[in-house]
């Protein structure tokens, strides 16, 4: 049985040493981490020449921030 | 099934329509190749002077050619290894194209760091394709790694598309590092397993 105190090291290991074919759950689960990465991420953030504004992560913040 | 498979299998329906229209039109696929890359230049273009819709729909047509001119070469009984060079060869002038454009665009912005950014990720987008070429003469296949050109198109036009170029600078150049590393790694896993083999 494998150790389970490696298994968030070996999740990483498989990230970075991508051996997955197209089509497969894992690389589902990539897209979608690389879909939020681009779309949540607010492009002042990273300094975006041509976009501006908070994103969606941004209008929540936001909402949150008038709520309290 | 997988939504990225589903998304692959939508995709495939109009695209075998075009692939039927230039099989019946007998249109040599090392052409079709040829146009493709004239095209991903006008998309550049777009790109440069900060059309990113524009540049996004040229993608588009682009990669249909880039798409198809295999699929073609097989349904013609046209496939031949100087084919498969043409393609590669000329898919990296493609990409270089691509990356040019939004390096013209961010120093026209004047902002240095994107220009980086971009540069960077065209660096390791090129070794990629390299590591894998020259891998590929020292062993049987080398295809790990995430970031190939399938899913650098697919996120320029994202990126085109919703005008988060930046972001997807980001990823492109992050996991063409990782893709390149794992091609080192596995390449020299395979070749001293080899190695050893015949000590």
């Amino acid at each position: 049985m494998t150790n389970p105190a490696t298994l968030p090291m070996r999740v990483l290991w498989n990230a970075f040493f991508w051996t997955y074919e197209r089509a497969t759950w894992q690389y589902d689960l990539m897209v979608i981490a690389i879909l939020a990465f681009v779309w949540l991420t607010p492009p002042a953030w990273l300094g975006d020449p041509m976009a501006s504004g908070n994103g969606p992560i941004g209008w929540i913040l936001k909402m949150l921030n008038a709520d309290f | 099934m997988t939504f990225t498979g589903l998304i692959g299998r939508t995709f495939l329906f109009p695209l075998r329509l075009i692939i039927n229209a230039c099989v019946a039109m007998r249109i040599h696929p090392n052409v079709l190749t040829f146009v493709g890359v004239l095209v991903n230049v006008a998309a550049a273009v777009e790109l440069a002077r900060g059309h990113f819709i524009r540049g996004g729909v040229i993608m588009v047509l682009a990669n249909i050619f880039d798409f198809i001119d295999g699929k073609v070469a097989i349904e013609l009984n046209a496939v031949s290894a100087f084919g498969g060079f043409w393609d590669s060869v000329i898919d990296r002038f493609s990409d270089i194209a691509l990356f040019l454009g939004l390096i013209y665009l961010y120093s026209h912005l004047g902002r240095t760091d994107y220009v980086m950014v971009a540069s960077i990720a065209m660096m390791f987008v090129i070794m990629t394709s390299y590591t894998r070429a020259r891998a590929e003469s020292l062993i049987k296949k080398c295809k790990v790694g995430f970031m190939e050109r399938p899913e650098r198109i697919v996120l320029f036009m994202i990126g085109a598309f919703t005008n988060r170029m930046a972001a997807v600078l980001w990823v492109i150049g992050v996991l063409s590092v990782f893709t390149v590393a794992d091609r080192i790694i596995y390449t020299y896993r395979e070749l001293r397993s080899t190695e050893q083999a015949v000590v």
